[in-house]
Order: structure tokens, then C-alpha cells, then sequence
């Protein structure tokens, strides 16, 4: 078996990969070891407008449980205040379980074989240069040869590490997650809710995000903390009359993009590259960004019959052009974030609390110097 | 490192954090290298589900 580009991993990173190459015209094979695409749920589903408009599509009706318009955020002392985006762009929560199965189904249209309950076990590399894939379905461990792999398969990348890129993360550069599906919630449908403190989400934040018909979606990520991100999430829901029905967990990269992310025969993306927001935790339009590019240059290098280092190198140039910067200026927020203690964070939600963030003056701003000092140097960086 | 598998979750958020790649999830399975883990103890911390424990013997005797 042989084909030009092999992707490994078939949700967010895989299926847009592997779609923007088989659009290209190359053979692809796409490789998911769970036996259904999108299963099981690693993540609470909010994204944004933006990710359609890369993928070019409209946002369909099968996927979208419910029309976000901002963010209410809830300080340690209950102070809490609603958020718009700057930009028009919607919000949506999706079901990722829907929406993960349409996109591989759009890549299956475009060419792309796909191997399900698969699981890649190993690179074939000769002279330092990938060049497939061994696999194992059941009893059967199969060699697939292929001019390049994509690397798409999470957090940890294992693949990534077969080919001497570096995917390991200290404790604090990972968040610790773990959600519920509830009913019994009462949630604003339009807004998701996040709280704040160090009681609550040590390092991270709890949210609430509205799914479909009463559900909602209770989760927390939390960061370096002695006690589990599941003893936190109980203690989260002991303050409302909710009845979980479904638990998923996982962990989310915050520290930013592995510091390559391709060699020869091989690139690597979304959560696998660290393509996440270190802010927000939120993986799904930067993965789908990078992997649009990936499966697009995968194609350049197979039509150029060269799939060197040298060659996709061009791959981190586009998508560091691409966000780049929002990946940066994220972690700058989060580290400033990190420092702030309780009092600081009712100290800044009372501040933001019935202000737009473009009206943010010095005047206002010295009334927070004499509430907060500490506060006001700690932001100094970011004002 | 013991594991308790009953807890897991097998979502392999673990294996990022393995300095000694001693983890590995097959087949939804966690598997622990017990001959390379050095007992560091992140696995434990990252781990959303609390499925890791410190052997305690074990470390105290590096001590
Ligand atoms: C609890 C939680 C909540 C989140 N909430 C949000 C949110 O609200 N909004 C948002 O934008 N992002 C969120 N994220 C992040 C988001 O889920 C990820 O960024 C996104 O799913 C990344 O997609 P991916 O395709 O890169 O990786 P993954 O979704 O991790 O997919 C990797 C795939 O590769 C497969 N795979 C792995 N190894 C192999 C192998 N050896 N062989 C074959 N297949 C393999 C896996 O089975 C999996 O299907 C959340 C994450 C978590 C954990
Ligand atoms: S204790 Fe350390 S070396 Fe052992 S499995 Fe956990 S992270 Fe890996
Ligand atoms: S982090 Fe915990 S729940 Fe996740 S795979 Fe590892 S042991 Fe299992």
C-alpha cells in the first residue's frame, strides 16, 4: 500500500488536513484509531464564526446547538459582568461529535481513504526521512508507505516524538480538564459563563456553556493544583440543582506551539503542534487555520516531489503568519492572569464590570491604581 | 507509579507530561512502563481522574 500524504488522527486537525490536501488532488490516507470519528468528546464545543469562514463553509444546522453572544465572567466574590467580541463574529456551541463525523465525511468526498479503529503504532524512516506508516488494526499490523505524514493525533504527540520532534510539556504548561453534560441548569442560552479564583479553578476557570434543550455543559481546567480537576468539578456543581449524564476529560497544551513543527516527511498540527489558545484553552479554529495550510502545502510538496524539511518549512512560516500573534499576545494575558490573586480578580471585575474595553481611559485606570495598586502593576504589560 | 485503571479516562493527557516515556495508551488502555518510569510524579498531577499514586516505598528509598 502507498500513498503521497498519510494524516494520523481524525478529528479537527485530521479531517482539515487531510480535506485541504485531498482537494489539492493527492492520494490521502487518513488514520483514526477510535472505531467512530469525534468519539469520545474531549472538548465544551464553543467556537466562533471564524472557523467556518477558513473552511469556506456555512455553519449547519445538524452541529449547532446554540448562538453565542459573549462571555459573562464571575470574579471570586460573585462580581460578574458580560463581555462582547470586538469583532461581529457569532459564536457557537457545536456538537463536536456531529461535526467532527461531517468533516471527515467532506474529506471522504474530496478522495480521502480513511482507515477507522486503526491505530498507527510506528514511522517507517529511512535515511532520517519519514516515509509512512505502520498501523494496527485488530491482529493485522500493516506497512503503509507514503511520501509524508501529517501528525494530527492530540496533545503528547507520540508520532511527532517518533520523529524527533519534541512534544513533552511541563506539569504547569497543561491544563487538567474534565466536563460534564447536565440538565437542570439554568443558563443564559446566548452567553457562556465563566468563573474565576483560586478556590474555584486554580490556574484555569470553570465554565458553563448552553448546549441544546436544557443541557449545559459544566467543566473545568485547572493547572499545577494538589487535588484533581475532578474534585474541583464536584465542588463546582454542589452549587447548583444539576444532574450530570455524560463525563469526558482530557488535557489542553497552554503553553504554546511545540518549537518545530516539521522535519523531513513529517509536520505536525493542531492540539499534537500545540495550536491552542493559552488563554482560553480553545483549539478548534486554530487547529482548523494550521490544518488548512498543512493540507495545503502537503499537497505543494507532493506536486513539487519534495517533502524535505527544507521544503515544509514553509508550513510554520504560514501558519506563524497566520496566528502567530494571537497565540502570543494570549500568553502574554495568561501570565499576567496567573499572578493575580482573588482580591486582585474582584478588584479588575469590579473595574471592567458596565465598561466596554474600548473605553478604557487613564482617568478610569487611576481609580484602579488606588484600589488596587498591585493590581495596576501586575497589568502594566498589557495596558 | 501505581495506576489504578478503574480511574482512568483514557484521554492521554498524562502522556505529555512523561519525561521517560513510560506511558502509552493502546486500545484505550494505559500502559506503564514500569522499568523506565523514574517516579517523578507528574503523570500524577496532570492526571484529571486522580488514576496515579506515588509509591511511597519506592521513592523514599531513592531519598
Ligand atoms: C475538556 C476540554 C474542553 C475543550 N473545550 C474547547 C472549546 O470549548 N473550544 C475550543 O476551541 N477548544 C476546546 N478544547 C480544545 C479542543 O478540543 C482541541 O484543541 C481540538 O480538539 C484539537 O483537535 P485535534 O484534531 O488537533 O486533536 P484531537 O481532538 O486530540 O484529535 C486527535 C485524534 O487522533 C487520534 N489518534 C491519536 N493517536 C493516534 C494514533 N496513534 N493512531 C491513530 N489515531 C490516533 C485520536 O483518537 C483523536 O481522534 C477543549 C479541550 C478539552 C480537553
Ligand atoms: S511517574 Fe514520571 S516517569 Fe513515571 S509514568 Fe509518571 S510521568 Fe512518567
Ligand atoms: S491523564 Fe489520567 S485519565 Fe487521562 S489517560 Fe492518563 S491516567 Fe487516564
Amino acid at each position: 500500500m502507498k500513498y503521497d500524504v498519510i494524516v494520523v488522527g481524525g478529528r479537527i486537525g485530521g479531517s482539515v488536513s487531510s480535506l485541504f490536501a485531498s482537494k489539492n488532488d493527492v492520494d490521502v490516507l487518513m488514520i483514526e484509531k477510535n472505531p467512530e470519528i469525534g468519539v469520545p468528546l474531549q472538548c465544551a464545543e464553543a467556537t466562533s464564526e471564524l472557523t467556518f469562514k477558513t473552511l469556506g463553509i456555512q455553519p449547519s444546522k445538524r452541529y449547532i446547538c446554540s448562538k453565542i453572544y459573549g462571555v459573562e465572567v464571575h470574579s471570586p466574590d460573585g462580581t460578574h459582568f458580560k463581555m462582547q467580541p470586538s469583532g461581529d463574529e457569532m459564536g457557537y456551541i457545536l456538537d463536536r461529535k456531529v461535526f467532527d463525523k461531517s468533516l471527515a465525511v467532506e474529506s471522504a468526498k474530496a478522495g480521502t481513504d480513511i482507515m477507522i479503529w486503526t491505530t498507527v503504532k510506528d514511522l517507517i524512516i529511512k535515511n532520517g526521512k519519514v516515509k509512512g506508516v505502520v498501523a494496527k488494526h485488530l491482529d493485522e499490523t500493516m506497512e503503509i508507505k507514503a511520501d509524508m505524514v501529517i501528525a494530527a493525533d492530540g496533545v503528547g504527540s507520540n508520532i511527532s516524538r517518533m520523529a524527533g520532534i519534541n512534544t513533552l510539556y511541563g506539569v504547569k504548561d497543561v491544563g487538567s480538564c474534565v466536563q460534564y453534560k447536565m440538565v437542570g441548569i439554568d443558563a443564559d442560552p446566548n452567553y457562556m459563563q465563566l468563573y474565576f479564583g483560586r478556590e474555584v479553578a486554580p490556574g484555569g476557570y470553570a465554565w458553563i456553556f448552553p448546549n441544546e434543550d436544557g443541557v449545559t455543559n459544566v467543566g473545568i481546567g485547572i493547572r499545577d493544583s494538589n487535588e484533581t480537576a475532578y474534585h474541583y468539578l464536584n465542588k463546582f456543581i454542589s452549587n447548583f440543582n444539576g444532574m450530570p449524564f455524560e463525563m469526558n476529560v482530557g488535557g489542553v497544551p497552554l503553553s504554546g506551539p511545540v518549537e518545530k513543527t516539521y522535519t523531513d516527511g513529517l509536520i505536525v498540527v493542531g492540539d499534537a503542534a500545540g495550536h491552542v489558545d493559552p488563554l482560553t484553552g480553545g483549539g478548534i479554529h486554530l487547529a482548523t487555520s494550521c490544518a488548512k495550510i498543512a493540507g495545503e502545502v502537503a499537497a505543494e510538496a507532493i506536486k513539487n516531489e519534495d517533502t524535505s524539511a527544507e521544503f515544509l518549512k514553509r508550513y510554520e512560516e504560514e501558519w506563524k503568519n497566520k496566528i502567530g500573534s494571537i497565540i502570543k499576545n494570549s500568553l502574554k494575558y495568561r501570565k499576567v492572569l496567573d499572578k493575580l490573586n482573588d482580591k486582585e480578580l474582584n478588584a479588575l471585575a469590579r473595574f471592567l464590570k458596565g465598561r466596554d474595553l474600548d473605553s478604557i481611559t487613564s482617568t478610569s485606570l487611576l481609580g484602579l491604581v488606588k484600589e488596587s495598586p498591585s493590581l495596576v502593576r501586575h497589568l502594566k504589560n498589557v495596558l | 507509579m501505581k495506576f489504578d485503571i478503574e480511574r482512568c479516562g483514557y484521554c492521554g493527557a498524562c502522556i505529555s507530561v512523561c519525561p521517560t516515556g513510560s506511558l502509552e495508551l493502546t486500545e484505550n488502555r494505559i500502559i506503564i512502563e514500569n522499568k523506565t518510569c523514574d517516579d517523578c510524579g507528574r503523570c500524577s498531577i496532570i492526571c484529571p481522574l486522580g488514576a496515579f499514586f506515588v509509591e511511597v516505598e519506592k521513592n523514599l528509598s531513592k531519598l
